[in-house]
């Protein structure tokens, strides 16, 4: 594969909290248009290293970083690279649905385009292609005035994707995005991430390994030991990784043997 | 009421149970009066020895034949948290009920719309009025609200939005003037007055309010903000917002209530405030719309000022002043806490 087909790629990556290291060495590639699952036990730095892709882990007092993270050949924490532009090409979706409370669903979806200072022409429009591209226009048609905090906890999760996915990001970053929803939810926003990686790479931290399977395309099995360091273990194409993982450690993780 | 109750089976009585909290209640003082009556105790004396300890114990008995041990002290302490809030409820309504009906002799429209140019002490109730410290007040509080908002909003929002290391200087000096007597802020300004010969205006009167309402805007302002959760500053900081955008659009409006409420708590801290105002301001009986020459009245300066006279007629001036004060405060508070209701109405409605 050539370096262009690869929507972004991280070169050495090391983080810190103060003086505590949480992650060593991490090389990543993200292919274009395929959806990538991190996946690992709690603590090992999988989080952590999602949010250093859109920079958000420097918002984090006391956060340190080392290596390159490329994005259309350029480092993003590049001398003169904003973070601001950053966060406009690569979305995020937090673990827990975080609608803002005070506008309308409508509001809501508009809302990174509004905070990001572009203009809108068609608001109407993008409202519904962002609603319809997360699987709730049908749901909320009627309601585009209504509280974002009057919909359940599965809509407002799939409001906080419409809401990234109305800044048409490059590449799509899912914390967790499941862990607080009912299966029913779940599948509905794993059908969405199907159906978006047409046009967008997506990066999901998932603990669900039935979930990772089911949605991703390429697998990285992240790990920590006490007083060591989190790194990737493993990382091949998810059918490689849970069906014949050449390291015994991801064998007995995805396995359930720990974790 | 009797279906309400009966979707309620932690609130069913059986009726045995009704008579006696009933008699608990209704018995204790008549037969306090009565031996009162017989004997010829001081009333005060029989109220404090014997009702209290008779009702607290018929209480406590009907609590224990209930549930027991736990019941007695669950109706001990029901008796106690009654008998405390009616205390204090008794007392705020007399003092409400005596400025109520004293000021009530004194108010008429001409005493709201006058000025006391030409009243001495004794002039008669039916010339005069406080138009002037009405007008003065407001202006007063207009002029600290307007620098005393902005900046304490602003030390809100640093404190709460920044990772500086000065935070906690800023903190603690904050916390440390809102503890400042309201005297020793007057006295500052008027060593001011004295050591820069500025003459005595509305303004040094505003002044010597400012510290007093400062620390209260921006010690709640920052309450209110750190109630904002910071998941809704990282969501818009995720969609590529720079800092200040997040900060107007998501995190000031999930705190509106609490800066206005911010607003309002400063406004009450000042807005009574009399000692730094009688060192700081040149009291007038004249209306004076001019902040920065000369003398001016203050609703709380002209009860000082009319309280201290033998006069009959003063004193009911100063009772009527002090019923326009609380009727000032009332008009503030309320069209304060309606503004900020219909805004959140408007944003909820909006299609």
């Amino acid at each position: 594969m050539s370096t262009d087909s690869f929507a972004m790629t991280a070169e050495n990556v090391s983080v810190w909290f103060g003086e505590r290291k949480v992650l060593e060495d991490v090389n990543l590639s993200f292919p274009a248009r395929q959806v990538t699952a991190l996946i690992g036990p709690s603590g090992c730095g999988k989080s952590t290293f999602l949010r250093t892709l859109n920079r958000m882990h420097e918002l984090i007092p006391g956060a340190g970083l080392a290596g390159s993270i490329y994005l259309d050949g350029q480092d993003i924490y590049g001398e003169d690279v904003d973070a601001v532009s950053v966060r406009i090409k690569v979305g995020m979706v937090f673990q827990k649905p975080n609608p803002f409370p005070t506008m309308s669903i409508q509001d809501n979806v508009l809302s990174g385009l509004k905070l990001s200072g572009r203009k809108i022409d068609n608001a109407a429009e993008v409202v519904e292609t962002s609603l319809r591209r997360a699987s709730m226009w049908n749901e909320v048609k009627d309601r585009l005035g209504d509280q974002a905090t009057s919909l359940s906890g599965g809509q407002q999760q799939r409001l906080c994707i419409a809401r990234s996915l109305a800044m048409n990001p490059e590449i799509l970053l899912m914390d967790e995005p499941c862990s607080a929803l009912d299966p029913g939810s779940t599948r509905r926003i794993e059908e969405t991430i199907n159906e978006l990686k047409d046009s967008m790479s997506i990066v999901i931290v998932t603990h669900n390994m039935q979930q990772a399977q089911r949605v991703s395309d390429l697998t990285a099995f992240f790990l920590a030991d006490d007083n060591v360091p989190g790194g990737v273990v493993e990382f091949g194409s998810t059918q490689q990784v849970f069906h014949g993982p050449i390291d015994s450690r991801t064998n007995d993780y995805v396995n359930g043997h720990f974790g | 009421m009797a279906n309400f109750i009966q979707n309620q089976p932690w609130k069913r009585n059986s009726v045995s149970r009704r008579v006696q909290i009933l008699l608990a209640i209704v018995v204790p003082l008549p037969l306090v009066s009565l031996v009162a009556l017989l004997s010829g105790l001081d009333p005060t004396m029989t109220f404090i020895t014997l009702f209290l300890p008779l009702q607290l114990f018929a209480a406590g008995l009907v609590g224990y034949l209930s549930y027991g041990k736990r019941g007695f002290g669950d109706a001990a302490l029901l008796f106690i948290t009654t008998f405390l809030s009616l205390f204090v409820l008794i007392l705020l309504m007399s003092v409400l009920w005596s400025v109520v009906t004293e000021g009530f002799k004194a108010l008429s429209p001409q005493f709201i719309y006058q000025n006391n140019k030409y009243v001495d002490q004794t002039t008669s109730l039916e010339f005069g009025g406080v138009g002037h410290a009405i007008l003065g007040t407001l202006l007063l509080i207009l002029m600290t609200t307007l620098a005393a908002v902005p900046l304490g909003f602003a030390m809100a929002i640093y404190l709460t939005q920044s990772q500086s290391k000065a935070r906690n200087l800023v903190r603690t000096f904050t916390q440390a003037i809102s503890g400042l007597p309201s005297v020793v802020s007057g006295l500052f300004i008027l060593a001011i007055i004295e050591a820069t010969g500025i003459g005595r205006s509305g303004l040094t009167g505003a002044l010597a309010l400012f510290p007093l309402m400062l620390p209260t805007v921006a010690r709640v302002a920052e309450e209110s903000l750190k109630l904002v959760p910071v998941d809704l500053r990282y969501a818009a900081l995720a969609l590529g917002s720079p800092n200040y955008r997040a900060f107007f659009r998501v995190i000031l409006p999930a705190a509106k209530t609490g800066l206005l409420t911010a607003v309002l708590l400063g406004l009450a801290r000042i807005v009574g405030e009399t000692a730094p105002l009688l060192l700081t301001l040149n009291p007038s009986s004249a209306t004076n719309l001019n902040p920065f020459d000369g003398g001016m009245m203050a609703l709380p300066t002209y009860v000082y000022n009319y309280l201290a006279s033998y006069y009959d007629t003063s004193q009911a001036r100063a009772w009527g002043a002090s019923l326009v004060l609380l009727i000032l405060v009332a008009i503030l508070f309320g069209t304060a806490r309606i503004i900020g209701r219909q805004k959140s109405l408007k944003s909820k409605g909006k299609k």
